[in-house]
């Protein structure tokens, strides 16, 4: 699965607004570099349940899984399984 | 807000509210995407509706407990609401908490009074030290303090304001270990999935970082006693659930307003269409608008006439009146803005 072009892609419609794609690393994180905040974190926890299908547990929403990219790809390789 | 901007002809969303595009009916793209998840969303609202059932159960109604759940009460209509589901219809043991932000309306004293008597709960109402508080308004009148997805949800102003409830409710929660902590959020603040969610400590220590820094940066470290500190990130057992029930009970404006009409709660005649406790709402709302040029709560009123819990027409009512000067003047003098 390409996670991290649909992270990317998701970040950049829905934080970024279609703009600054190029400033979006993928270790850039998401909460110190102010491109969300907590309700938007739980944006990103509904996009990801629903487009994996998969429960996201409260113990899972820490910034190690979905604070940059890189985590949240790391995570949903776990999580869902890795790329094919 | 102007005439004649182009608006969604399903909600209430400007052409200049961020990210919005209108297909060949006239209809925005949030609009479009809500309609495609439509049955999952009244699906989550059944579901959210037996979680708390199920976490109530599992963490037992009073026992050796103080208090089973921490009540952020504004005294607006929704917590107000909110407060007599949780100490009514639930049974549980709720400790009241006002945060005093300097505006609270004199009808919102008011009704905060009749309404914690009416129910005979516990309550506090705490109060920063008003310099601090100026300050803290001062500056978010003047800068973008905050990431620009918060002005979506929220003028700069009140992100800032209920950063500091939130932390207070969340500090006292964990001094004084009660396990859940209830907001009065509507149907349109925020998410189903936020409804029922246990503050996860890291994540907090993040957010409230990235809130706390621009603040520290404009006011002074005096502002961080306000925030969480070391001491209660050390206690993780005890970070509290937080749960918003409007999210999933059935919402009617104006029968939540003759139900607590009944306990004494009257409506405000002190404030603006889009607040019923808060004298700094308006004033925060014409900066938002002029600055942004959308109104920080349309996003809120756009989600609820979606849901369907409010007509466009009642929508569209909540901008259409534009905002006397006597509610906005009386802030810019004490903020020092005058």
């Amino acid at each position: 699965m390409p996670y991290k072009p649909e992270i990317r892609q998701f970040i950049v419609d829905n934080f970024l607004f279609g703009q600054g794609r190029d400033k979006l690393q993928d270790d850039t994180s998401f909460l110190e570099g102010g491109l969300i905040d907590s309700t938007g974190v739980l944006e990103l926890v509904a996009f990801v349940s629903q487009k994996y299908e998969i429960a996201v547990e409260d113990d899972e929403l820490v910034p190690a899984n979905f604070d940059s990219v890189n985590n949240l790809a790391a995570y949903l390789e776990r999580k869902v399984g890795h790329a094919g | 807000m102007q005439d004649n901007l182009v608006m969604c002809t399903v909600c209430v969303l400007p052409e200049t509210f961020p990210g919005i595009s209108f297909d060949d009916h006239g209809v925005c793209n949030f609009c479009r995407q809500y309609e495609a998840d439509r049955s999952r969303h009244i699906e989550d609202k059944a579901r959210y509706a037996a979680k708390f059932d199920e976490l109530l159960a599992t963490l037992g109604r009073g026992g050796g407990r103080r208090y089973d759940i921490l009540m952020a009460y504004s005294g607006g209509k929704d917590s107000t609401y909110t407060l007599a589901l949780l100490h009514r219809k639930h049974g549980l043991k709720v400790l009241a908490l006002s945060f005093d932000n300097g505006f609270v309306s004199p009808r919102a004293r008011e009704n905060i009074g009749r309404v914690t008597d009416a129910l005979s709960v516990d309550h506090i109402f705490f109060k920063p030290r008003w310099d601090m508080l100026r300050a803290i308004f001062f500056a978010a009148s003047k800068q973008e303090l905050f990431s620009r997805k918060t002005l979506e949800r929220a003028s700069t102003i009140c992100t800032a304001c209920i950063g500091l409830v939130k932390a207070t409710c969340l500090k006292t929660a964990i001094e004084l270990e009660i396990p859940m902590i209830g907001y009065g959020w509507s149907p349109g603040q925020a998410p189903v999935q936020s409804s029922i969610m246990r503050t996860n400590p890291a994540l907090f220590k993040m957010t409230q970082a990235a809130l706390l820094a621009p603040l520290e940066k404009s006011i002074g470290e005096g502002v961080s006693d306000y925030f969480l500190g070391e001491k209660h990130f050390e206690r993780p057992e005890r970070f509290p659930w937080n749960v918003h029930p409007l999210a999933w009970e059935p919402y009617d404006e104006q029968m939540i307003i003759a139900e607590i009409g009944l306990m004494g709660w009257l409506p405000p005649e002190d404030t603006d269409p889009n607040s019923t406790n808060c004298l700094l709402n308006a004033y925060a709302n014409e900066i938002h608008l002029a600055r942004y040029g959308f109104h920080p709560y349309i996003w809120e009123i756009a989600n609820m006439v979606r849901e369907g819990v409010m007509s466009r027409m009642d929508g569209l009512h909540k901008f259409g009146e534009p905002v006397p000067d006597s509610w906005i003047a009386p802030v810019r003098t004490r903020l020092g803005l005058a």
